[in-house]
């Protein structure tokens, strides 16, 4: 049991964690601005993968020169895509209705569309960047640059999200439109811009998972659902809609991750992870962090 | 409305197969039909397979076509996609026989799906070389019209694999494993067999397909200090392993991983940290005894840009090799095809084949070592390739 004292098991938690809440939170920032639940969010998170691999092992890149890559070019696809099929359909209500209530199948349909497409591209057959970097430790915790690296970046950027929804005024304008849409627009928040923000900057964030995520694991065009999945136990932990709380959940998922299965075996993992997920539902349904929305 | 659309997937992927390799030819074409998960689980692991088939039917077309008892006839293939399930492979089959009235038959991806198939191949009394399975059970398939040319089946792995371990003064082992039906049945056999070997398991971990943190399970590892560390993992989680372990710094001189480090971006990603990695696998392109072995890889990576993954790849490639060399003595009738395929000895990249019932009844039960990049043959004597070196 003294070995759950360990650094390196705290480490690994912020890890695992810190990816979750990464990818939960672009999946909430959409949900919770446009009311648009996106089961393709796990694809998202492997274009940006298949982005940092073109750049690194196909061209050459640095990851530090990949990872904003991957961020950048996905946030453009997402403000395409918000461009391309929902600016339409959002200026009209009665579409709109429709669209809400369908939002599920619509993005299954993008999702299948995303994976098949890139099959196509780059093939079926699993790819991965070299993972051959140096080591490094420090206290009692061993680790590669990369790994040190990329947990540097998740929580620079987990961070600077929590602070600018708190400060800033887009932010602020964003946490207006969750709690009740038609007063953000009677006060004069430009509903429309910030929806495509949402979507860019919900879609920048999954890339940037994703690179994050192929410097240390093999990617296929298949390789999405889990990450969506995973997305969803996240958010609705943390409150649908509550960007901080996704933010808290995903930590909190990593730690109960890892350290349970420290405490108990590799077994348990999916019996932890489910049943305080159940339990959440069953004491907290508004989420962990859900205050009252509505 | 998803199936109707599936629906219209499959036509249009018939199509594509029919109208890719149309050309005019005094004999008609031979079409070979198969079905492939191009989408759903398997997907990523079928172009394993699909690639040997397309580069036997582009070399057999280049020499003129397919040797069918005495005539050349061009290969002309008809696939559809199964999505990684096996009822639609079944359906696919009996298509394929019924509706595109295919010549010949090649397997589509996966254990289940053969298994699947064997009674349906028994009805339709249409023979057909199994590839990519591998279970104990799958010697309890009635003898007929199914053969399986794997040697790397659980039972015997689990035996060779401990024998091979005692030989190199092995004491002590961790085995951590992945929650999936073939690591599960080699772990029933594997543990038994360390025992009788013995060999003391100082660590056993399972842990689920979608466990993405194995600093746990892998610093017990660490701390047992074990002589060996035996990996049971899929390529995902075998991919978890390698990098977890090579941060925590957890090694041993015999370090054993199941299914990944044969596929061709592993041992690239890793570098020279794969090797010494053991893995299963009975080919290698460096045996010498088998002419046909190099050849077929350098055309491999000629066609593809990539090295053919050295257990589906390989054994596709034999399957092919073996249908080819049985055709081309018993023509297209399915029962004189039948009793060439479980009477002949066949020439393949693996060495000779010959059946036993569904078996393979000549290539041993085999592991392969990354050395310097490479994939050598260390276990057994007779086939390898070279010498078992212990990992740094």
């Amino acid at each position: 049991m003294s070995s759950l004292l360990s650094g390196q098991l705290l480490f690994a938690a912020l890890a695992t964690g810190g990816l979750y809440a990464l990818v939960a939170f672009g999946l909430n920032l959409i949900y919770g601005t446009l009311r648009l639940l996106n089961v393709a969010h796990g694809e998202i998170v492997m274009l940006g993968a298949y982005a940092a691999y073109w750049a690194m092992t196909m061209m050459g890149g640095a990851p530090l020169f990949a990872l904003p890559l991957a961020a950048l070019l996905l946030g453009a696809f997402g403000f395409a895509l918000y461009g391309g099929l929902f600016r339409l359909a959002l200026s009209r209500p009665a579409l709109m209705k429709r669209i809400e209530g369908n939002s599920l199948l619509l993005f299954f349909g993008v999702s299948i569309i995303l994976q098949n497409a890139v099959s196509l591209v780059f093939s079926a057959s699993p790819r991965a960047n070299k993972a051959d970097d140096a080591l490094i430790a420090f206290a009692d915790i061993q680790t590669s640059q990369s790994r040190l690296m990329a947990v540097a970046i998740t929580f620079l950027v987990c961070l600077s999200l929590a602070i600018a929804l708190k400060t800033s005024w887009a932010g602020r304008a964003v946490r207006a439109m969750i709690q009740n849409r038609d007063a953000a627009a009677i006060v004069g928040i430009p509903l429309d811009r910030l929806q495509a923000w949402s979507f860019a900057i919900g879609f920048a964030v999954a890339g940037l998972a994703g690179a994050l995520v192929s410097l240390f694991e093999q990617i296929s065009p298949f390789m999405g659902f889990p990450y969506t999945v995973a997305a969803f136990v996240v958010i609705i932990l943390g409150g649908l809609g509550n960007l901080a709380g996704s933010l808290a959940a995903g930590l909190l998922l990593g730690v109960v991750e890892t350290f349970g299965v420290a405490a108990t075996s590799a077994n348990w993992r999916s019996i932890l992870v489910w049943g305080i997920f159940i339990l959440v539902m069953l004491l907290k349904p508004q989420g962990l962090f859900g205050g009252s929305r509505r | 409305m998803l199936a109707r659309f599936s629906r219209a997937l499959l036509v249009a992927a018939g199509l594509a197969g029919l109208g890719g390799t149309a050309m005019a030819q005094s004999a008609p074409p031979v079409k070979i039909g198969f079905s492939i998960a191009k989408t759903g689980l398997f997907a990523a692991a079928a172009p394993s397979q699909l690639t040997a088939y397309e580069l036997w039917r582009d070399q057999v077309n280049a020499k003129g076509g397919l040797d069918v008892g005495g005539t050349k006839r061009r290969i002309e293939f008809v696939q559809y996609d199964d999505q990684s399930d096996p009822s639609q492979a079944v359906r696919i089959y009996e298509k394929l026989a019924n509706d595109d009235k295919v010549d010949l038959l090649l397997a589509p991806w996966g254990t289940p799906h053969h298994f699947a198939l064997a009674g349906v191949l028994e009805r339709l009394k249409f023979p057909m070389v199994g590839n990519s399975a591998a279970s104990s059970q799958l010697r309890d398939i009635k003898p007929g019209y199914i053969w399986f040319p794997t040697s790397a089946i659980p039972d015997r792995m689990a035996t060779e694999l401990a024998t091979m371990m005692k030989g190199q003064g092995v004491k002590t082992a961790a085995v951590t494993g992945v929650q999936l039906p073939f690591s599960i049945e080699i772990r029933k056999f594997l543990m038994p067999a360390l025992e009788k070997a013995g060999i003391k398991v100082v660590v056993s971990q399972e842990y689920p397909p979608d466990a993405k943190d194995l600093t746990a399970v892998l610093t017990q590892v660490r701390n047992a200090k074990p002589d060996a560390i035996l990996s049971l993992s899929y390529p995902n989680d075998s991919v978890g392993f390698m990098t977890q372990a090579k941060e925590l710094g957890v090694s041993a001189p015999f370090q054993f991983v199941l299914v990944g480090p044969t596929i061709d971006f592993f041992p690239k990603m890793f570098g020279p940290a794969a090797d010494g990695l053991i893995t299963i696998g009975h080919w290698s392109p460096h045996q010498k005894a088998w002419p046909r072995a190099k050849p077929f890889f350098d055309a491999y990576v000629a066609k593809f840009n990539a090295r053919p993954d050295y257990l589906d790849t390989a054994l596709a490639y034999m399957s092919c090799e073996i249908l080819e060399q049985a055709v081309a003595k018993s023509g297209l009738d399915r029962e004189k095809l039948r009793a060439a395929i479980a009477g002949g000895t066949f020439d393949t990249i693996n060495g000779p084949v010959k059946f036993d019932g569904v078996q393979n009844a000549i290539t041993p039960t085999a592991f392969l070592q990354i050395q310097k990049g490479e994939f050598h043959l260390v276990w057994p004597k007779t086939v390898a390739t070279s010498d078992f070196q212990p990992r740094k």
